[in-house]
């Protein structure tokens, strides 16, 4: 791997230290009708403090499945999955994640929301509100702590949902295709509020997304991935300095070389694909 | 826009309208002798007299006593019983067969064997009024934990709940809306098997008791006070119940 060091010279040597996220060897299996359905075979990965990693693949691929190993919620794998040498066994406020669905509870506040993130960390309870409204500024919603969910745009309640992800620091954030419910509008907004926030928090990161041009866009690599069972095809370096711009044309050979490469392998087991899809990749 | 038909004292008259023409029907019926009835000024008289004399005022009272004592057992209770069985399944599965079971039974069913046991005095009344108001609460506590989707459980997974914590923060509040449901049921559960255990039980005094003194009498007149009564009294507790529901759900999107 290429070393990165535009835009990341000015990072605290402390910072870099955490959110080194390894994975060997990893397969992961579903009973599907009573037989073992391999979704993960043989993935390795190492994913270096503070570098922002997307992963892109078609449905299927066990991605998202990738990542609910790595956040703890599925601890049924074999191999090795491993956060700065710690060998991950269940949830923790050392790894977040933000889902496609932004999951704040509609029963609470925005700022009540965020709040409910440190209820187990040790950060003091008079400190809590400051942190709180932190962090959503950090996402442009100040004005918006007493909203309900219900009376947050889509774009909005995605960016409170980073908030609430964000505000217990965690030195890996996982995102599971957090944009992929939004307007392309609205998309393009929120992928450069993610740039900003990466760029001033530089936590590690791990996106799952089906959009080649954001993987590109935000991803320090972008993994490829090949469906059935999901292994890592390729590993692709952006090699380029962030903030970027999206009209550059290294983005755009590769988003060419990527999606060839995505859709190559589609066209082999194409009938294949389009009985099985929809039943693959458990939520 | 039809915006002022939502409006509040114009949805109060047109809610008045239908009773309105009732009376009107009434009214001609009562010349015209279909069935026996009381004419409308008749009932009217009934009314200030039974409010004069303060029978009415002791019978709601008595029967409000009735119905309020046994929600105050049967919702806390059902409350309790149906998050308990939505949160730890071996609770349901070891008490849920036979409470399904016991609330095929019709309320006024069990007050034959009440009254062997009771007799038919207050302890029936409130053991059928505080059952018909346990088995709404239990249900819908039960289907409204038993619905709180799993991706909001999750997120406590994520921040590290306590089994407190969830049932706390995401289990409680996530099935609020059918516990308020389960309640509104168990409200008017409870004000029917009220006034049914007074028409049967012959209670000293309530709405039902009064209502079959009526019959007895033939007065048709005080019959049809205590009916109207029974009504805009059900209509209210229910209409009250109805705001503090909507209080309490305003993080709801509004329907």
């Amino acid at each position: 791997m290429s070393a990165h060091p535009h835009a990341r010279e000015d990072k605290p040597p402390q910072s870099v230290q955490h959110g080194a996220l390894s994975v060997r060897d990893l397969d992961k299996s579903f009973q599907i009708g009573g037989r073992p359905h391999k979704v993960l075979d043989g993935i390795n990965l190492d994913v270096r403090p503070g570098e922002f990693v997307s992963i892109v693949g078609a449905s299927g691929c066990g991605k998202s499945t990738l990542l609910r190993l790595i956040v703890g919620l599925d601890t049924d794998y074999s191999g090795e999955l491993r956060l700065d040498g710690e060998r991950i066994a269940t949830t923790s406020l050392d790894r977040g994640i933000i889902f496609q669905d932004h999951r704040l509870f509609p029963w609470m506040t925005l700022e009540q929301n965020v709040e409910l993130a440190l209820l187990n960390t040790d950060t003091p309870k008079d400190r809590r509100a400051k942190i709180v409204a932190d962090h959503i500024a950090l996402v442009n919603l100040t004005g918006f702590e007493k909203a309900y969910p219900h009376q947050l745009s889509g774009g909005m309640a995605q960016r409170a949902a980073i908030a609430r992800a964000l505000v217990t620091e965690p030195r890996l954030l996982l995102l599971d295709e957090p944009l992929g419910a939004l307007d392309a509008l609205t998309r393009v907004h929120v992928q450069n509020e993610l740039q900003r926030i990466w760029m001033a928090q530089r936590s590690t990161m791990v996106m799952v997304t089906h959009d080649v041009e954001e993987a590109l866009y935000l991803g320090d690599r972008v993994i490829v991935m090949s469906p059935n069972p999901g292994r890592i095809r390729r590993i692709v370096d952006v090699d380029l300095p962030h903030p970027r711009d999206r009209r550059s044309p290294l983005l755009h050979r590769l988003k060419d070389e990527i999606l060839a490469e995505l859709t190559s392998g589609a066209d082999a087991d194409a009938a294949d694909n389009l009985v099985h899809l929809p039943s693959r990749e458990p939520r | 826009m039809t915006g002022w038909l939502t409006r509040f004292p114009v949805r109060v008259a047109i809610g008045l309208v239908a009773p309105a023409l009732l009376i009107v029907l009434w009214q001609w019926q009562t010349s015209e002798h279909i069935v026996t009835f009381a004419p409308p000024a008749a009932v009217g008289t009934a009314l200030l007299d039974l409010i004069r004399s303060g029978d009415l005022a002791r019978d709601t009272l008595a029967t409000l006593k009735r119905a309020f004592t046994g929600l105050a057992i049967g919702v806390p209770l059902g409350v309790a019983v149906g998050i308990a069985m939505g949160i730890w399944k071996p609770i349901d599965r070891l008490v849920g067969p036979l409470l399904h079971a016991l609330r095929q039974v019709p309320m006024i069913g069990w007050l034959p064997l009440m009254g062997l046991w009771f007799g038919m005095g207050a302890t029936t009344e409130l053991a059928v009024v505080g059952m018909s108001s346990f088995f709404p609460s239990m249900l819908n506590s039960h289907a409204g934990v038993a619905q709180v989707e799993k991706r909001y459980i999750e997120v406590g997974g994520i921040f590290r709940f306590s089994v407190a914590q969830r049932i706390r923060y995401i289990l409680l509040p996530g099935a609020m809306p059918l516990v308020l449901t389960g309640i509104t049921q168990a409200l008017a559960f409870a004000w029917i098997a009220t006034i049914g255990t007074e028409l049967l039980t012959g209670a000293n005094a309530g709405l039902g008791v009064a209502m079959q003194l009526a019959q007895v009498q033939q007065r048709l007149d005080i019959m049809l006070v205590i009916i109207g009564v029974t009504a805009a009294l059900g209509f209210t507790i229910n209409q009250l119940f109805r705001q503090l529901r909507q209080s309490l759900l305003r993080w709801q999107p509004s329907v």
